[in-house]
């Protein structure tokens, strides 16, 4: 590997860039622009990346600062290692506030539209969110790419799970997903005779293994269908044992930290509890992994610090004429230049949200007008309670398994889908536990000396808590727009975003209630989920009240489709207006199932760069060269 | 070492009591001298000598005594509306590193202190923490215990 | 012990076990100046120790491995496996003293020499005669005339198990039967065992055996005077360097001329811990010496699961590793300990084994 760019990316003269032409221009060094820089640049194109955030992300001293701000920072959410930049904002959930009624939220950097309040984030750095995500890495079910046809619900893909299928596969090869494939055919998710993931299943934890004993066949009854419940591991992008079946018998080498110098840290997980917001030793897959890798080959510049703020269109043709972009020096200053980027082919990597924002921030709504619209993610409704033994909260990952079987089924004609996961992490989401139950003991249960200390064990290592993440379909009215009002330091328009949740969803989130309730009287749990009424993300369906969290996972700002008119992209992401930009990443997703979104948004980068790269291929040739 | 060596032990002895941790633990998060400090530096030297002082006649009063010790701590110290916020705030310092705002009725009585506000002490204090070990786990983020660890079960210390 | 030019299936065995314990004999004082960095300081020197700990362990398992394969029964509980420190090690002529101590100039000084043993040119001095230091870490060689003769260093030992191993087989290939006969459920497999660095390598003939050997030897030094090993990885002498020096190494730069980016080393920021501290150097009764008892417990627990795992449960070293966690806490809680009575000076795990008679 060439270590003279990796760790230090070059932040040359805006001015440098602009007077180059690169093959290929991405906006965002996340996940899904560093599969596609990867995969172009090792092909031979020339790429360039402007990254809205800094940079120093990929050495190991630069990675320890994240770790040390994180250790120091009083409140441990989900951003609390990244620092604030000013100029390239993110969403905290420590922002979210609740909702009145027709007065949107301008106080965090997005503006909340209501009607309910979400509290999901992204991360400004490079590396992107996956910097901070879990690394859950679950394919999509195959029913879930035809939500339309099978259940008159929601919106079908324009491929098919088995057109993706072989994409998934260089996903999980590039995230180094562990997991072990008996475990993972499950309503009709199909692999390949023989194929293994890269690495054998995470370890069960204590806690799943306990659950299991007592629910594993449990049976429930849905609309009449029936269903046998199994606590199953969960397929994760972090670092466990290779499987030496892998690739016909090739095995997997896991890769481990990001560095310049030579450091061997991260080839495997170590139990730090903590992949959300950051993994310590780096088992934990992020971008960085795959951008040293393309940084390698010498044809891909990465430039920080180089926030986006207009895509140029040729209205003759439609085309993309250059991107135009603001990039400063410091983070604490506004002082910037502004320059342009100029390429064959432009690629929008920048998320969901940023993508739409991006595109609405240049007047391009798009002939669909969806640019914006169907803006998704995955509610996740929590429930918890103490087991009737100690089955020690707060050890291994954060999840290691779950109950997907009602991921799938004829229900969803009538409710939403939903995925469970085990928590290793106790309450620490529903309830900021352990700190708040230590604060508990101490001020209100007047303890302290041994009796604290028996205490502690008592009400925090018994923990159980489960995670219900729940389907949301498409709908035209959840949508991330812009408003002349809302401005970001740099002068960039800032996303707002309306969002509700339907009653399709609202149903599965009873359900979910419900089935916790019987899950906890089969184990003998200990109820102890209550949802505050003036909590911002509380909503009352049906006579009961719940809290909904955001899961995260903002998805559909762009949808794909069949044409100009249902649709942004096409089936390989490609804008239908704009013939040479491609918006990618989970904003092109039409629906999200019960996924995680970045396994698959993953695959579809893989998917993109293979269209790219013919693309690019034939306009090299000569014959296309003498026709234009 | 810290420079009243008596004090500093003092504080030791109380902060082993209330914590359920030995002095031996105690200093072997590194931590005791830097929360010591940092208790000054938040309360100023009078108001930790009265604590400390109130601490040593507790302790000459009850001896071996543990049931008598908790009961004079109750009355003496975690009842007392200046010092039980305080004793209250030690413990949470011990456990998780961060100093949490003394409330508002302790600043109403006795006076706003201007470093009296949320922080983390150090990097090292949260991974230091005694909430970690009182639970058999890590502090998430360090100290990875190691891959698989998690499928056995816990070992939580006895008390 | 000493030992005899290998001739014997029994003086391989020996020759083995020599070779797991001085493997492990460096790992105490590695682990002693990796536990004294303060929390949150010194990251280089932090990863560059704890990589060679972890490829100790390795070198370890892989001389457990050939010694399994060849019907060897790996035991690292029984009396003497963890020498007494200081210890001596051979450096050519003379020995250098290998001890407990804390991170330091003069602990990194220790390691470069324990990472590059001298070389002897000529064939005729692999073995010298020499007076024999006490807590000498390599075994003496009984020559033909009974006379006790003294490995140049390491690598002249393991040049001779190179040898056995070789001459063994020949031996019994002659009858038609392999030196190899040991369990193969005995192996330490990559399944179990992870290391930054080099694989483990499952021992089953003499190619893989030879294999095992040229990684113990060369992980340290390099290869061919070069700044990496033959499997690319930058070698032990030359990760410690680069906290001498200051300076990273980067593919392609000449030995003692690192290029890379700086190495910040803060030499102060490291508990001042006792150098070859003792049990009878901490007051008793106290919590400071149960700690200390505790610990050497521990740490012989630790021993006797990777024991069980050498003899054909290699799933218990997934518990092995959560030993080394809690033998980590204990470590750094004693080295933040002051010994009573010294001004200044901090406590340390004794790794005395088996326990001294209390008096
Ligand atoms: C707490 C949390 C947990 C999660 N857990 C999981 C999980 O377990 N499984 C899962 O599948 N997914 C998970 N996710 C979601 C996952 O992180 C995202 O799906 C994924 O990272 C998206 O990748 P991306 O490359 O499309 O976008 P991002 O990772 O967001 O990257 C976009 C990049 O573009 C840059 N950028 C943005 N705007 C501009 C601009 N104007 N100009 C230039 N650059 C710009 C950003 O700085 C960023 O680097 C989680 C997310 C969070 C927040
Ligand atoms: S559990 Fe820890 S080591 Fe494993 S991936 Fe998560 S943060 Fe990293």
């Amino acid at each position: 590997m060439s270590n003279t760019t990796l760790g230090k990316p070059h932040r040359s003269d805006p001015a440098d860039v602009s007077s180059s032409i690169y093959d290929v221009v991405i906006v965002g060094a996340g996940v899904s622009g560093a599969i596609i820089a990867n995969e172009l640049s090792q092909t031979g194109f020339r790429v360039l990346i402007l990254e809205a955030g800094p940079g120093h992300d990929l050495t190991i001293p630069g990675y320890e600062q994240y770790l040390s701000r994180f250790y120091a920072s009083a409140s441990k959410d989900n951003n609390a290692p990244y620092p604030r930049n000013r100029n390239a904002p993110m969403p905290r959930s420590t922002d979210v506030r609740r909702l009145q009624p027709g007065e949107p939220d301008a106080s965090g950097y997005i503006v909340q539209n209501g009607p309910l309040a979400l509290d999901s984030t992204y991360t400004r750095v490079v590396g992107g969110t996956t910097m901070h995500w879990e690394g859950k890495a679950l394919r999509m079910l195959p029913e879930d790419f035809e939500m339309r046809t099978r259940f008159g619900r929601g919106l079908d893909w324009p491929i098919s799970y088995e057109q993706l299928a072989p994409y998934y596969r260089k996903a999980e090869f590039e995230l180094g997903v562990s997991a072990d494939v008996e475990d993972q055919a499950y309503h009709g998710i199909r692999f390949d005779p023989g194929y293994v993931y890269p690495m054998r299943g995470i370890p069960a934890s204590y806690l799943d293994k306990t659950v299991a004993r007592g629910l594993n066949g449990a049976e429930v009854t849905l609309r009449g269908e029936k269903f046998a419940l199994t606590v199953r591991g969960t397929p994760q992008a972090r670092n466990g044992v290779p499987n030496p079946r892998y690739d016909g018998g090739k095995g997997y080498v896991p890769v481990g930290a990001v560095s310049v110098e030579q450091v061997e840290q991260g080839e495997r997980c170590q139990g730090n509890n903590n992949c959300v917001p950051i993994c310590p030793v780096q088992a934990k897959y992020h971008a960085g992994k795959t951008l040293v890798k393309a940084l390698a080959t010498g044809r891909v510049k990465l430039l920080p610090q180089a926030v986006a703020s207009k895509v140029v269109i040729d209205p003759g043709n439609g085309r993309v004429r250059h991107i135009e972009f603001k990039a400063y020096s410091d983070p604490g200053s506004t002082e910037h230049a502004t320059g342009i980027a100029r390429g064959r082919v432009f690629v929008l990597a920048a998320n969901a949200v940023e993508n739409a924002r991006l595109m609405l921030a240049s007047d391009l709504p798009g002939t669909s007008n969806l640019v914006g619209r169907n803006l998704m993610d995955h509610p996740f409704l929590l429930t918890w309670g103490l087991m009737p033994e100690i089955t020690g909260t707060l050890r291994g990952t954060q999840s290691t398994s779950g109950i997907q079987d009602l991921r799938g089924g004829a229900f969803r004609r009538h409710q939403a889908a939903f995925a469970v996961s085990i928590h290793n992490d106790g309450w620490s989401w529903a309830t900021g536990s352990p700190y708040s139950v230590l604060a508990d003991i101490v001020d209100r249960q007047n303890q302290f000396g041994a009796a604290l200390r028996r205490r502690l064990v008592d009400q925090v290592s018994r923990q159980l808590q489960l995670a219900f993440m729940v389907e949301l379909l498409p709908d035209q009215n959840n949508r991330v727009t812009v408003d002349a009002r809302y401005t970001d330091p740099l002068g960039n328009l800032r996303p707002v975003i309306s969002y509700g949740l339907s009653d399709y969803t609202l149903d599965g989130i009873a359900y979910s209630r419900r089935l916790s309730r019987l899950i906890f009287q089969r184990l003998g749990v200990e109820d102890h989920t209550t949802y505050d009424p003036l909590d911002y993300a509380y909503v009352s369906y049906k006579g009961e009240g719940y809290t909904v969290r955001g899961g995260n996972h903002w998805a559909g700002t762009h949808i794909m489709g069949t044409s100009a008119k249902d649709s942004v992209v096409d089936g390989a992401q490609r804008s239908w207006d704009h013939e040479n930009l491609y918006l990618v990443g989970a904003g092109s997703m039409p629906t999200t199932g019960t996924s995680n979104t970045t396994l698959t948004l993953s695959a579809l980068s893989f998917l993109t760069a293979e269209r790219i790269r013919g693309e690019l291929d034939q306009d090299r040739s000569p014959a296309t060269i003498a026709a234009a | 070492m810290h420079a009243d060596q008596a004090e500093f032990q003092d504080f030791l002895s109380l902060s082993s009591v209330v914590t359920g941790f030995t002095a031996f633990q105690l200093q072997g998060t590194g931590q005791a001298e830097s929360y010591f400090s940092t208790l000054i530096d938040i309360l100023g030297e009078a108001t930790v000598a009265a604590l400390l002082q109130v601490f040593r006649r507790v302790q000459r009063e009850t001896g071996e005594d543990a049931a008598a010790l908790d009961r004079l701590l109750r009355a003496a110290i975690f009842s007392d509306e200046k010092l039980g916020p305080i004793a209250r705030n030690l413990i949470k310092l011990w456990y998780v590193g961060t100093w949490y705002p003394l409330p508002a009725a302790w600043r109403e009585a006795f006076g706003e202190l201007e470093k009296d506000t949320t922080f983390v002490v150090s990097p090292a204090a949260y991974t230091e923490g005694l909430l970690w070990p009182a639970i058999g786990a890590n502090p998430a983020g360090a100290k990875g215990p190691g891959y698989g660890t998690w499928s056995a079960p816990p070992r939580i210390p006895e008390v | 012990m000493s030992l005899k030019r290998i001739t014997t299936l029994d003086e391989l065995h020996n020759y083995l076990h020599a070779a797991m314990q001085l493997e492990h004999a460096t790992i105490p004082p590695y682990l002693t100046a990796l536990y004294s960095i303060q929390p949150g300081t010194n990251s280089a020197a932090f990863h560059v120790l704890r990589v060679v700990v972890v490829e100790e362990m390795l070198h370890l398992t892989l001389a457990a491995n050939i010694l399994n394969a060849v019907g060897g029964a790996p035991d690292l509980a029984r009396e003497g496996f963890v020498p007494l420190y200081p210890a001596y090690l051979p450096d050519g002529e003379t020995d250098f003293e290998v001890g407990l101590q804390r991170f330091s100039r003069e602990a990194v000084e220790t390691f470069l020499r324990i990472e590059r043993p001298a070389r002897s040119s000529e064939e005729s001095q692999r073995l010298v005669r020499r007076q024999r230091v006490d807590r000498g870490l390599l075994p003496t060689f009984r020559a033909e005339d009974d006379s006790d003769l003294h490995f140049y260093s390491i690598g002249e030992f393991y040049q001779e198990i190179g040898r056995g191993l070789a001459y063994l087989q020949e031996e019994k290939a002659k009858s038609g039967e392999t030196l190899f006969s040991g369990d193969p459920a005995r192996q330490i497999t990559p399944d179990y065992y992870y290391s930054g660095g080099g694989e483990i390598i499952p021992v089953s003939n003499l190619e893989t055996a030879q294999e095992a050997i040229r990684l113990i030897s060369e992980q340290g030094e390099g290869f061919g005077k070069r700044i990496y090993d033959y499997e690319g990885e930058l070698s032990h002498y030359y990760r410690f360097q680069q906290l001498v020096l200051g300076r990273y190494y980067r593919k392609g730069d000449a030995p003692d001329h690192p290029s890379g980016g700086p190495v910040d080393v803060d030499w102060d920021a490291v508990y001042p811990v006792k150098t070859n501290a003792c049990l009878a150097d901490y007051p008793q009764p106290s919590e400071l010496h149960a700690a200390a008892v505790e610990f050497n417990a521990r740490y012989k627990d630790f021993l006797g699961r990777l024991t069980q795992a050498f003899s054909g449960r290699p799933e218990l070293l997934l518990d092995a590793v959560g030993d080394m966690f809690r033998i980590r806490e204990t470590a750094s809680q004693l080295m933040r300990n002051p010994i009573p009575g010294t001004s200044g000076l901090n406590a340390a795990p004794t790794f005395e084994m088996p326990l001294p008679t209390e008096t």
